[in-house]
């Protein structure tokens, strides 16, 4: 197997293994699945040409580092500022618990963009707070901070949807 | 500090997988010409068998060709008609021919090998020599 075939064949299984997290990752910041998507396939896409993933320590907070550039050079590119796309489905829920998805997309959306950031990097990114912190450039202590504010925040703006849903039926 | 409560939602969070995004074009092109590559050497090798057995049976069909109409030839002299073509004898000549082919060839230079009697002419001497003001 050749060099550039390896190359190609790890970023296959890098894409495979933090694909979904990083598509997340960019939808939670962009606001909109296709930039988001559209991303994704730019930072592999020059990973593929350049080969610069296989040379990174930490090869899944550098793809993380790399998605969050080239959504944000894009929002300075497109030059707006998108309100959270919450029509788009994030997940795939548990149990198909199409509601529950619904509420957790919502909850996420009225969380601001740096708490959103980091409890997505955190649960489903899982880096730790100080990879976390690397990557936006803050203390790691920030970056658990905030996660614990943000997760504070999405569980009671998602259970004070589930009550209001509740009491409406 | 996390409390069980957190952990407990963090669980819960988990428990939404995010969806995957769309193959990158490039990967799956790749991943496919890495596949295909031994399928179109066998394609190209299946092409080269076709094509030296359409010439080698281009050569033999020409070989047949050139022998047969030797043949032929041999065959419509012995059995060519003496008498203007009618139906009759040209169906008797389609009968005894060795290939329609044959058959064909043999009554359109008929006219060579039968020559006219002598003190007739044939229409197309005839309005050869037909001035003809125009």
């Amino acid at each position: 197997m050749g060099r550039t075939e390896r190359n190609t064949a790890e970023i296959e299984a890098l894409y495979r293994q933090h694909g979904p997290a990083l598509l997340l990752f960019a939808s939670a910041i962009s606001g909109d699945r296709g930039r988001a998507q559209d991303a994704v396939h730019q930072v592999f896409l020059k990973a593929i040409e350049n080969g610069s993933v296989s040379q990174a320590k930490n090869k899944k907070a550098y793809l993380f580092a790399c998605v969050r550039n080239a959504v944000l050079n894009d929002a300075k590119v497109q030059d707006r500022n998108m309100p959270l796309d919450v029509d788009s489905v994030w997940f795939s829920p548990p149990d198909r618990d199409y509601a529950g998805e619904q509420n957790l997309r919502r909850g996420l959306g009225e969380l601001p963009d740096d708490q959103r950031e980091v409890i997505v990097l955190h649960v489903w990114g899982e880096l730790t707070f100080s990879e976390i912190g690397d990557l936006l450039g803050v203390s790691s202590n920030t970056a658990a901070s905030r996660y614990r504010y943000a997760l504070a925040k999405l569980r009671g703006s998602m259970l004070a949807k589930e009550n209001s849903c509740a009491d409406s039926r | 500090m996390q409390t069980p409560d957190d952990e407990q939602f963090e669980a819960y969070l988990k428990r939404f997988h995010p969806i995957a995004p769309e193959p990158v074009p490039t990967l799956s092109v790749s991943h496919s010409s890495r596949r295909s590559l031994p399928f179109g050497t066998w394609l190209a090798a299946v092409a080269a068998i076709l094509v030296i057995g359409a010439v080698i049976l281009h050569i033999l069909s020409n070989r047949v060709v050139v022998s047969n109409r030797a043949g032929d030839a041999a065959i419509t002299e012995r059995h060519a008609p003496s008498e203007p073509l009618t139906m009759r004898s040209a169906n008797a000549w389609l009968a005894t021919a060795p290939s329609f082919k044959a058959a064909v060839d043999d009554l359109a230079f008929r006219s060579q090998t039968n020559p006219l009697p002598q003190g007739k002419q044939s229409a197309v001497a005839v309005l050869s020599k037909e001035k003809i003001r125009l």
